[in-house]
């Protein structure tokens, strides 16, 4: 047993080292083994049971038979189903309940009992109260609202509940929240109703959260018993144990109708302050939380009350409630300055900053990182002010608070902290493929600890060394990658400097991606296919997406995004990126594919790139990959035989080329996935086309070569879209979406489905499509062996799986290159030596230039206005948070303004939830916030005051209206009449109250507190006394 | 409000089961199968808070407000079991695992140095003690006097005395209530 102290100061609790604990299983079991032998099991029926009558086992017969039938339990279960089936339906109570008991306990074990449900009744209506209970557990165990013999169970269960005797009363009570339905509920509360006002405390609290139950189903019941729960809630001489638990209902309640509520707020603000009850307190505190958003004022009457806990407190549970309520009721992030305002949130940072630090526990760094996490939204920088111990919690042993700090970093990272965060992640991520078994094969590779891993101020992370070597589950490996996409993608790239070292992350990232084995596990739960796909493809896929997305909209890095993305899709490098076995990048190569055919003038080396493409390991892709291969394979075709020149071989050269590539395109052409069968079908035959043409002794490159199929792909550039710009396309008004072509289309179909073929016509058809002229080679022919074109090889990307280190130039001397190859791109602003670089700093830093360059500006700003219009809006945040970019980082088009900023990227965020779908477990409390159920009883005496007043008036009026023979008189009636109604929701006394600050200071607290205890122990002894009666 | 309240042993094989809000046999059997992979993988030194399984990950909503649906599953291992207890956001986590122990106090009392046997053949007496504590999925009582008195009153003082002679009786079971103890 562990001993570490609870969380709260107790003041019922004994301490928990005075108890004994002794789990001794093993032992205990050998004691019952040892007696297996001389009790034989006939023998067990005793002296009661007629001998030869059916041998019956005690629930204690069955767990031992059950420990005893190790590896054949099932068979043994099926045989004691059959016997509890028998006995089940014996006139013998006795034997009857013991049935049942083993039924209850088998239900346990997943072994269904929903076909007793009429004997479960039966054992209900014992007269025995130890039958009955049993019958009642069976009832919670296995009754469903569908079970059908509840109707019959409803006079019995008003019997139950108006039973004298306490414990058998308890049992409906605690019974009904597991079995009720509307129709139950509607003819059981009256009598529950009634249990309201019973002496014993015991009874009355467990009413009231039976009530509860019965509201969320029949919110009817609500509206009667409100009241009667309110005056229990309001009374002072109340069981303190009713009070608690009325506090809990309404904490449940709370958050739903917070409306309604809010008129009790000085009750539970007396409750809180006096009760000292931290059970209660916390309670109260979390209906505080809901309750603050509603009335401003109250956060005043709090804060100081609040502190004060904060600061007293040695209850850990109740000093992290005050500081999550303040949190989450808002109260940090009021409009009006209040000193003391500044004075809570520093007071709860630093709490919480303790919670991480000086505790060991890690039960408290893990609610202080959640809290941390609710603050992070509305406070960034005074949590970032702890990024100190928030960095060390992504160490930790403990994958929850790892999760934890990893969202928390997600939610605080600005510019200048992304790299040396994300460095830390990746980090840990290689330190996990080291240790993990599958890497095992390949040692060689991982030792590239750094590729591109300098900080802004060159300082390498040593982090890595400190970290004990933790096996990390590949879940939260998944995690982390996703995070760490999250964290850089976060406001289209705002917070990336170096789009360079992003890039470079991004195919170490590829390469650390976690084996997908373990992931199908939690896969096989989600039930859509769609879902399975998704869950699965979605860490690769991301990063795929995020070097494509790098690579469209960052043009300064363009080049470097292509090369990256060709030295991913080089087969030679395939088995060192995915180790063998386990193809989780396979979804990686999708858009990457894309990069490679999109920007194919970049390639380094096109002729393996293509070469890689339609590699015939490739038909092997899934199809979503395979699409994109289709599409780009063309597009580098192009680029390959364009830039081999019109030489003496160039025909030669292109014929094989082109031969090599139908082949492939061949082998896919009856590939099972339609979509990329016709998008092989439709370049196969462009390309046949291009052979034909292609003659060895022209000299000239064919029209079709030349022009047409270049000018497939060539034209406008693609820029990203957002996802909502489709929807605001206006549609055309001579466009009818919704008119049917065809009113008897499914007439037409019938006439179709009648009318047969005739055996000619038969035969045509079966000739067309068995017979054709040209019988496309089997794909498994093999390829013409070529001698692969030679390139050069000096990629960069390529160099790090060979070559871990970088030379210390390269970054250098390519951030030169790439100057000087954007220093005329209206897109790329040059790096300035003032930090300022914003956009207008030329402009107004005369040093930068012997004169103002009078054609940089304009070009820039007319950028921004004429070529993309619309991206000023959106790309507004952007711009100014990244102030000292040096990359422009293309937004998403649309029209007019975005409600909802969209990301490619989001799309393919992890288990995004599926919306409308309820969770398990959840109870249904919606019914309690569709209907206004506690807003008549509040106003109750105002409503009658108010349409007694409508009344007279109404009278009046008519006296007037006789006498004056007025026509008018109906419209002003009603208009009276919603007078009348509008008094429905004064502002009760009580809120009045409230505002005039009649809350009952904390100097007065232990006077109360004193009389309360004395009170409290005399209800305890009276609740003892008629418990041992 | 509280969801669910499982024990299990370090096997996984379910001691105790209930559910406050109705789930079919087969889904429970296998939440419980969830959680239980879930908290064998944790090291003791680990804290106390599980993520959701993906049972209950599918509908859980993102936002941070309160809602019906359950978030937050609060564990703890003593010697051979391990209890869980799966709840809304409207319940503190720290006061979680003080009810935890709580409930386990209470079974201590009930059982005089409770071991998972007693709990396996009184298992109707944990329920009974559980009854006494939660009702509803709405926490009733926390105190364990209370608590205690509540069962005392329904049977007595025969649970503890049920388990301790299922355990160790020698002389058949003529002279045991075996768990009938009405008879």
């Amino acid at each position: 047993m562990r001993s570490r102290d609870p969380y709260r100061s107790s003041h019922q609790l004994p301490t928990y080292s005075a108890l004994r604990w002794y789990w001794v299983e093993h032992a205990a079991w050998d004691v019952i083994d040892s007696q297996r032998d001389p009790i034989p099991e006939s023998g067990s029926t005793g002296g009661r049971r007629a001998a030869g009558t059916m041998f019956e086992k005690s629930l204690y017969d069955l767990i031992k038979g059950l420990r005893n039938h190790k590896g054949g339990e099932d068979e043994y279960v099926q045989d004691c189903l059959r016997e509890c089936k028998a006995e089940i339906k014996s006139q013998d109570m006795d034997k009857k309940a013991t049935a049942l008991l083993k039924l209850i306990y088998l239900e346990m074990f997943g072994y269904d009992m929903s076909w007793a449900s009429f004997h479960v009744l039966e054992v209900m209506s014992s007269s025995k109260y130890l039958q009955k209970r049993v019958g009642y557990l069976g009832a919670v165990q296995s009754f469903r609202p569908d079970t059908e013999v509840l109707m019959l169970a409803t006079n019995m269960l008003k019997k139950d509940i108006v039973s004298p005797s306490i414990p058998s009363l308890s049992l409906p009570l605690v019974t009904l929240p597991h079995i009720i339905t509307p129709s139950l509920a509607m003819s059981l509360l009256p009598d529950i109703l009634s249990r309201l006002s019973h002496s014993n405390a015991v009874v009355r609290k467990k009413t009231i959260v039976c009530l509860y139950r019965l509201a969320l189903v029949y919110p009817e019941a609500l509206k009667l018993a409100w009241p009667k729960i309110k005056d229990r809630l309001m009374d002072d001489q109340e069981d303190s144990s009713v009070t608690t638990a009325a506090i809990n209902v309404v904490c449940e309640l709370g958050w739903r109708r917070p409306h309604d509520f809010l008129p009790l707020a000085p009750r539970f603000f007396e409750l809180l302050v006096d009760s000292g009850n931290n059970w209660m307190a916390i309670k109260i505190i979390k209906l505080f939380a809901t309750l603050t958003p509603l009335e401003p004022r109250l956060t005043r009457k709090l804060l100081r009350p609040l502190m004060n806990i904060i600061e007293t407190t040695t209850a850990m549970s109740l000093l992290y409630e005050c500081i999550n309520g303040i949190i989450q009721g808002g109260i940090l992030d009021g409009e009006d300055n209040l000193q003391e305002r500044d004075d809570v949130a520093t007071l709860c940072v630093g709490k919480l900053r303790g919670m991480i630090v000086m505790d060991s526990d890690p039960n408290l760094k893990y609610v202080a990182l959640l809290a941390l996490n609710r603050i992070v939204t509305t406070h960034p920088m005074l949590v970032s002010m702890q990024q100190d111990v928030i960095m060390d919690c992504l160490d930790d042993a403990d994958i929850s608070i790892r999760l934890q700090a990893l969202e928390l970093a997600a939610g605080m990272v600005a510019s200048d902290t992304l790299q040396p965060v994300v460095n830390r992640l990746l980090d840990q991520l290689r330190l996990a493929t080291l240790s993990s078994p599958i890497s095992g094969s390949e040692p060689e590779v991982f030792p590239s600890a750094q590729f591109e891993t300098e900080d802004t101020e060159g300082r390498k992370t040593s982090g890595s060394s400190t970290i004990a070597l933790v096996v990390l589950p590949n879940d939260y490996r998944g995690e982390v990658v996703h995070r760490i996409l999250d964290i850089c993608s976060q406001n289209n790239y705002s917070e990336v400097v170096d789009f360079e070292w992003y890039l470079g992350t991004l195919v170490q990232l590829v390469r650390l991606l976690p084996p997908s084995e373990t992931e199908e596990h939690w896969i096989q739960s989600s039930s859509t296919q769609e879902a399975t796909l998704h869950s699965k493809t979605s860490v690769a896929f991301r990063i795929g997406s995020e070097i494509r997305n790098v690579a469209v909209r960052v043009k300064g890095v363009r080049l470097e995004a292509t090369r990256a993305a060709e030295s991913l899709i080089l087969i030679d490098n395939r088995s060192t990126f995915f180790p063998a076995g386990c193809n989780v990048g396979n979804d990686v190569l999708g858009p990457i594919s894309w990069v490679v055919g999109e920007y194919a003038d970049d390639l380094l080396s096109p002729g393996q790139t293509l070469q890689s493409l339609i590699d015939l390991s490739n038909v092997s892709l899934p199809a979503k990959t395979l699409q994109l291969f289709l599409q780009a394979i063309p597009k580098v075709f192009v680029r390959v035989y364009r830039s081999n020149g019109l030489g003496d071989s160039w025909s030669s050269e292109t014929s094989l080329l082109l031969a090599r590539v139908v082949g492939f395109l061949e082998a896919l052409a009856a590939h099972p996935d339609l979509d990329v069968q016709e998008r092989a079908i439709e370049f196969l035959e462009l390309l046949r086309l291009s052979a034909e043409a292609l003659h060895p002794d022209t000299r000239e490159m064919p029209f079709l070569l030349a022009s047409v199929l270049p000018g497939l792909f060539m034209g406008l550039e693609l820029n990203p879209v957002a996802t909502s710009a489709q929807k605001k396309v206006v549609l055309p008004p001579t466009l009818h979406l919704d008119v049917a072509f065809n009113e008897d289309l499914l007439g037409l179909f019938h006439t179709l489905d009648n009318s047969h073929f005739d055996g000619s016509q038969y035969d045509a058809l079966q000739d067309f499509y068995y017979y054709p002229g040209l019988d496309p080679p089997p794909p498994s022919k093999p390829f013409p062996s070529l001698a692969p074109i030679e390139m050069p090889f000096e990629s960069s990307y390529q160099n790090i799986l060979t070559d871990s280190s970088d030379p210390p130039g390269a970054t250098e001397r390519r951030k030169v290159e790439r100057r000087e190859r954007y220093k005329d791109d209206p897109f790329y602003i040059a790096p300035l030596e003032s930090s300022s670089g914003a956009l207008m700093s030329p402009l107004l830093n005369p040093a930068s230039g012997d004169a103002l360059d009078v054609d940089s500006i304009p070009i820039v700003d007319l950028k921004l206005e004429d070529g993309q219009s619309g991206r000023l809006e959106q790309d507004a945040s952007g711009v100014r948070r990244g102030r000292s970019k040096k990359m422009e980082v293309t937004a998403d088009e649309t029209f007019g303004i975005e409600e909802t900023p969209p990301h490619d990227s989001l799309a393919c965020l992890p288990g995004g939830p599926t919306g409308s779908k309820r969770s398990l477990l959840q109870v249904d409390s919606s019914g309690l916030g569709r209907e206004a159920v506690l807003a008549e009883d509040d106003g109750e005496v105002e409503m009658r005051k108010a349409m007694q007043n409508v009344e007279q008036m109404r009278l009046r009026m008519q006296r007037a209206s006789e006498r004056i023979q007025l026509q008018g008189t109906p419209a002003e009636g009603t208009l009276v009449k919603k007078k009348g109604k509008k008094k429905h929701t004064p502002v009760p006394p009580q809120a009045v109250g409230l505002a005039a600050g009649d809350y009952l200071q904390p100097a007065e607290t232990k006077k109360r507190k004193k009389k309360q205890k004395k009170q409290k122990q005399q209800k305890e002894d009276s609740v003892e006394l008629s418990g041992e009666q | 409000m509280i969801n669910a309240v499982l024990v299990f042993n370090n096997n996984g094989q379910p001691r105790l089961t209930k559910f406050y809000t109705t789930l079919d046999t087969q889904t429970q059997q296998s939440l419980i199968a969830q959680i239980y992979h879930l908290v064998a993988q944790r090291p003791s030194s680990a804290c106390n808070f599980l993520p959701l399984p993906p049972l209950l990950s599918q509908g859980a909503a993102s936002s941070t407000g309160p809602s019906d649906a359950p978030t937050q599953i609060t564990y703890r291992t003593y010697a051979t079991l391990s209890f869980i207890m799966i709840s809304t956001s409207t319940e503190s986590p720290l006061a979680l695992i003080d009810l935890i122990q709580v409930f386990v106090e209470a079974l201590d009392r009930m059982f005089e140095n409770v071991c998972e046997l007693d709990l396996i053949f009184g298992y109707e007496t944990m329920h009974a003690v559980l009854s006494e504590m939660i009702v509803g999925g709405v926490v009733v009582e926390t105190n364990i006097e209370r608590i205690i008195a509540g069962v005392r009153s329904q049977e007595g003082t025969s649970g503890k005395r049920k388990a301790v002679q299922a355990a160790s009786a020698s002389l058949g079971r003529g002279a045991m209530p075996g768990l009938g103890a009405w008879r």
